[in-house]
């Protein structure tokens, strides 16, 4: 427990604060955003209370929301990402079982269920956040592309990272 | 009672994340209203410091660019002050001076630096480090030495946010100056090099590469400030206005110096407007 525990809290400061200084700045192709911090709210081991976890988006995204001077959107679709996420992870269970206070990442579960598990999620919550943003559909096939972009790179950044900076298990 | 209680109960994630909800979109709305008060929240102090370090350190790989924009703007306006000493006719012009310069002082030009700027929104801000302490005020149109950049919406002590040309919600008054004909420039939410202008009827000659500029038709800028140069011109589909597609004059993706315009008379022409009882009837 206290390891995950640990390993959350310095994942979730750093991670928060390299959106806010270094990943803010950079749109790949003009349109590909990069949300890094993700990473942070799709790792929470399964146990995580979910109240706690919807509040815990709430705040974070409140925070990111203030660098990106959108107010509220980002806050919306994470916390709608920390609703479903226990739903989800419960339909979407890997052959060996989860764990107690197992971190959800790829180190533990391999590349597959990981992709199958966040794919849906991060595409979900880049869709709220860009239509949410243009306000109508009046852009919708600029927002929809904006929108897959988006994932891919964050989805690229995010298993980068597993690979670098997540300890494996055994 | 008991019943819906647990009812309640068991579904208190559901009802938790439906109110955490409704607030977002309680502030998304707040927010969303653009050209009234808004939440001064990324130009509270603690942003705003967080943010100038930042572009601090980002600033220092841009300050050759920035120095020779800054010493183009210096040459022009020296040619500026060269050409406009004019010889006056009569030599008694020379002995009248203006006693009172005060009331010949429209426009007043603040300097201030960005330090956050988006651009790849569909509705963009951008946020400088001068506020209420230098005497920025919401409503007052920024400017660079290229054209029209924005207008101040929110003010903390020490910084402003300002509303960027390219927000969707941010339309211009604007000129097109062989014509004079007044039209609208508005952003459409995808190019940041690009706008459009709007409500030019199809009678005008639009070439290539005429200009259009601000119209005096507004208080937040100084009229015939430049906006940027057309690109091309076509009818829309029921033959009333030109689809007329501008480049903008300037380069939003590297932001640097800015002016904040303040209007001296800003109050005196809002009241005298809204005195106008065909206006709020």
């Amino acid at each position: 427990m206290n390891r995950s525990l640990i390993a959350s809290i310095v994942s979730g400061l750093i991670l928060v604060s390299l959106q806010i200084l270094l990943f803010r700045n950079f749109a790949f192709f003009n349109i590909g955003f990069a949300f890094v911090y993700l990473l942070f709210m799709l790792s929470l081991p399964k146990e995580t209370n979910h109240l706690g976890a919807m509040f815990l988006a709430l705040l974070i995204g409140l925070v990111i929301d203030l660098f990106y001077q959108t107010l509220g959107i980002h806050a919306a679709s994470l916390v709608f990402l920390m609703f479903v996420r226990p739903f989800w992870l419960s339909a979407n269970v890997p052959r060996s079982g989860y764990e107690v206070n197992d971190l959800m990442v790829l180190g533990n579960y391999g590349l597959g269920w990981f992709m199958g598990y966040s794919l849906p999620l991060v595409f979900s919550y880049c869709c709220i956040v860009f239509f949410v943003e243009a306000g109508s559909g009046d852009l919708f096939w600029q927002t929809i592309t904006k929108a897959l972009v988006s994932t891919v790179i964050t989805l690229a950044f995010i298993i980068i990272a597993q690979y670098l900076f997540y300890p494996k298990r055994r | 009672m008991g019943k819906l209680l647990s009812f309640l109960y068991r579904f208190r994630a559901f009802l938790i994340f439906v109110i955490i909800e409704l607030f977002c979109v309680w502030l998304i709305v707040q927010n969303n209203d653009y050209q009234r008060s808004a939440f001064a929240a990324s130009s509270s102090s603690i942003v705003g410091s967080i943010n100038e370090t930042a572009k601090n350190v980002s600033g220092f790989f841009r300050l050759q660019s920035v120095n020779e924009s800054l010493a183009a703007e210096n040459a022009r306006l020296r040619e500026l002050l060269s050409t406009s000493v004019n010889v006056p006719e009569d030599s008694m012009d020379t002995y009248l001076f203006q006693t009172d310069t005060t009331d010949s002082m429209m426009y007043k030009y603040l300097k201030a630096e960005v330090v956050m700027n988006g651009i790849r929104n569909v509705n963009n801000f951008f946020t400088i480090n001068r506020g209420s302490a230098a005497g920025i005020e919401p409503g007052m149109g920024v400017i660079n030495a290229s054209g029209v950049v924005g207008k101040v919406r929110a003010v903390s002590e020490n910084f402003a946010q300002c509303i960027s040309l390219l927000n969707t919600r941010n339309p211009i008054s604007a000129k097109h100056l062989p014509s004079s004909r007044m039209g609208t420039v508005a952003w459409e939410g995808s190019n940041p090099k690009k706008a459009r202008l709007q409500y030019i009827t199809t009678d005008i000659a639009i070439e290539v590469g005429d200009t259009i500029v601000t119209s005096s038709f507004n208080a937040v800028y100084p009229k015939n400030i430049m906006i940027g140069t057309v690109l091309s011109s076509s009818p829309d589909a029921n033959n009333t206005y030109l689809n007329i597609d501008i480049a903008l004059s300037v380069d939003f993706g590297s932001l640097s110096y800015v002016y904040a315009i303040k209007n001296n008379t800003k109050a005196e022409q809002d009241s005298l407007i809204s005195t106008n009882p065909l206006l709020y009837e």
